[in-house]
């Protein structure tokens, strides 16, 4: 009976110390959510009182909303006012006449007409009215009546960001049928302008997730962060990898935005070269090492790749540079670069046994 | 050493193993923490049978959670991506639905990652 008291104790005691273990090991990592951009904007902030990690965050959101305020391609910025980018669509439609944009604006179109040159014209945020057409300047999406006739109408008018002239602090399309939507620029624009504030303010840990696209500061805690890659057909991560220090990651994929239409799929990436919605790919993840725009690219580098067929996606890849990406096609069967294999470590248990997955570790 | 001795062992040591290999190991995940817009809504336990009803910017969510497991069973939302999620319950997987601003994340022990990439 004696016996059997010391064991028990014995075993209370070793919970009472896991207990108090658990409880007093707290780590200093401060998180919050937001919804901006239509999307969910997600901050860790790891090592900073949570007082200063709250107003740190504050400001940060605050300054998505007047991005999004300032970018929206269909939404007003009241109800009085159009977004500076709807009243830049709206002059552009109008003819020749330059009409007045901001130094952030001009800056980042000039960004963005040079990241679109880079990639042959596949990242295109000129081609707004094709995305209107198709049903995807809409907080949600549904079926629309496809109308070949005016697809082809607007692929024939090729829209380009080169049609678009900026002067000083005034801009004009030599193109009427130029409407920006930004929805593949702004999201990696914002997360680089929030990973150099956060290090302007001597944050050192933090990670920033708009809608997906991920930008690292420092660590957390004793371990780089760490990040899951979402399967495109499965409500779990196919992936983890370490997002190290200015590290970014950006998925494009055709399981958020998208409609179904007579059992087919249809997502918001559509190809300017042909106007329609991308059918032969699921996903596409891109890894940006540190540089001053990782964060745009984590966002506009998959595109092209995406856009590409199988067998020009590496191709595309160069072109931004890009030498980590990971490819799902339709068929889920995965292409990945050797770069980007040795960075993973894989969740999902059919890639791991290889069982109906098919696998290509690029060069 | 007696026999009782060793059944106090053997039975511990299961028991340790049990729990270690269920409360550590990042595969089940222990509670469900639902957010609503910018705000923690609440944080439930997986380990019941219980239904939540969320009130959203677009109307009632309900959200099952059945032993283990919690989903999105109705929705007000337009596409229904969140429904279309089904059953989660591992640690770290989300189903958000943008429209509603309503979200689930399963949390436990040990994350297996700190943010999804999506």
């Amino acid at each position: 009976m004696r016996k059997w008291l010391f064991s028990l104790s014995f075993i209370a005691i070793l919970a009472a110390g896991a207990f108090i273990f658990s409880t007093y090991s707290r780590e200093p990592l401060y998180h919050r959510q937001s919804y901006i951009f239509g999307t969910l904007v997600d901050i860790s902030i790891y090592g900073e009182p949570d007082a200063r990690a709250s107003l740190l965050t504050n400001q940060i959101f605050s300054d998505f909303q007047q991005l999004h305020d300032q970018l929206h391609a269909w939404k007003p910025a009241s109800s009085t006012q159009p977004s500076e980018l709807g009243a830049l669509n709206a002059a552009f439609a109008r003819g020749r006449q330059p009409v007045a944009i901001s130094p952030r604006l001009a800056a980042m179109l000039n960004d963005a007409t040079a990241l679109s040159v880079r990639s042959q014209g596949m990242f295109n945020p000129a081609i707004g009215q094709l995305i209107g057409l198709w049903g995807f300047q809409r907080d949600e999406f549904s079926a629309v009546d496809i109308n070949d006739g005016s697809i082809r109408k607007l692929v024939n008018a090729r829209p380009q960001m080169t049609d678009i002239v900026i002067k000083g602090n005034t801009a004009y399309s030599s193109n009427p049928s130029v409407k920006l939507d930004l929805g593949g620029y702004a999201k990696g624009y914002a997360l680089d302008r929030a990973a150099e504030y956060l290090r302007r303010q001597g944050v050192k840990n933090a990670l920033v997730n708009i809608g997906g696209n991920i930008i690292a500061l420092g660590r957390h805690g004793d371990t780089p962060w760490r990040v899951g890659i979402q399967h495109p057909r499965k409500p779990a991560a196919i992936a983890t990898l370490a997002l190290d220090d200015g590290w970014a990651i950006g998925t494009s994929g055709d399981y958020q935005r998208y409609f179904m239409l007579n059992g087919k799929r249809y997502c918001h990436i559509i190809d300017p070269a042909t106007g329609y919605p991308v059918q032969h790919t699921q996903a596409v993840t891109v890894l940006i090492p540190p540089q001053a725009n990782a964060g745009v690219l984590s966002d506009v580098a998959s595109k092209p790749i995406f856009i590409s067929s199988a067998g020009n996606k590496a191709k595309a890849a160069s072109m931004l540079g890009v030498q980590y990406f990971m490819v799902i096609d339709q068929q889920s069967s995965i292409m990945l670069t050797a770069a980007m294999a040795r960075k993973l470590e894989w969740l999902d248990s059919d890639v791991k046994n290889k069982t109906h997955v098919k696998l290509v570790t690029l060069p | 050493m007696l026999i009782g001795d060793w059944i106090t062992v053997i039975v511990s040591a299961v028991l340790i193993g049990y729990l270690f290999h269920t409360l550590w190991s990042h595969q089940h995940a222990a509670k469900v923490q639902i957010r609503l817009g910018n705000k923690i809504y609440a944080t439930y336990s997986l380990n019941q049978q219980r239904t939540v009803h969320v009130h959203g910017p677009l109307g009632d969510a309900e959200i099952h959670i059945a032993q283990g497991k919690v989903r999105f069973a109705r929705s007000p939302c337009r596409n229904q991506y969140c429904v279309h999620q089904g059953w989660l319950s591992h640690t770290g997987q989300v189903a958000i639905c943008l429209p509603n601003q309503v979200s689930l994340e399963l949390i436990g022990e040990k994350k297996p990652y700190d943010s999804l990439n999506y």
